[in-house]
């Protein structure tokens, strides 16, 4: 990963920058609105702060620490998907993850599918209610070493 | 209703405080769908959309707007791949879209 950063800095010009954006460590959460009601709020137990994002956030404080990139910049937001029912929300994520080949923790499975079900009830029974889902990510600013750069 | 995603406009505003794309050569990597770029492209003199999945990219070309044909180019590949047959110092700003992981 911290190599994907070095090529990184090879790509872009003297002067340039790289933006990295990716999840906080949080779960996201499944909410249900109804006009500005706020009717339900669980946390997604199918959020996996996984080995992956463990080792972007790492990479980043790597390519920092070796003096690759200076951070000039970060912030956190949120990313909010609505949708009008769960069955569409499904079907959405169903397809971002679609090129996901990690097998899924049964336990984990169940735990989502219940969170949804318990969703879906509510939702059955609050006309025009709309759930969303919330997720935190940061945004980092950083500024190729021009020391490093030169090295190359 | 259909899906609608940061119709808030979170993620291109937190985008623009850290960087103005006025005027510079974008790369995106792991730009998926599009979402992201169609919120920048149009400020940038052009980009550049690499991404894994061909499906992603496929449809990310059919969902280019006209007005952004032309500045936008979308390239299924690997980051990898890509990087070792591109020229160094090619790029303004790079931008790891939800990617590094």
């Amino acid at each position: 990963m911290v190599h994907a950063l070095e090529e990184i800095i090879h790509l872009i010009k003297p002067d340039g920058c790289l933006i990295d954006i990716h999840p906080v460590r949080e779960a996201p959460l499944i909410k249900v609105h109804q006009g500005g009601d706020l009717l339900f709020t669980e946390s997604d137990p199918g959020y996996d702060y996984d080995e992956g994002l463990q080792h972007a956030d790492k990479a980043l404080e790597e390519a920092v620490l070796r003096g690759l990139y200076r951070i000039e910049g970060k912030a956190e937001f949120e990313l909010v998907t609505y949708a009008s029912s769960v069955y569409e929300m499904r079907d959405y994520w169903a397809k971002y993850s679609a090129f996901d080949d990690e097998p899924k923790d049964e336990a984990i499975t169940t735990r989502q599918n219940d969170v949804y079900a318990q969703t879906d009830k509510i939702m059955q029974n609050a006309s025009g209610a709309e759930i969303t889902y919330h997720e935190r990510a940061r945004i980092t600013r950083l500024k190729p070493n021009a020391s490093y750069k030169k090295e190359q | 209703m259909t899906i609608r995603v940061d119709p808030g406009n979170n993620e291109p505003r937190a985008l623009f405080d850290l960087g103005d794309f006025n005027g510079q050569r974008v790369l995106e990597i792991g730009c998926g769908d599009g979402r992201l770029t169609w919120r920048y492209a149009d400020k940038a003199v052009h980009v550049t959309a690499i991404d894994p999945f061909e499906g992603s990219i496929t449809q990310a070309k059919e969902n280019t707007p006209n007005e952004l044909k032309g500045r936008v180019e979308f390239h299924h590949a690997a980051f990898e791949d890509f990087a070792a047959a591109s020229e160094p110092s090619t790029f303004d700003m790079a931008i790891l879209s939800w990617s590094l992981c």
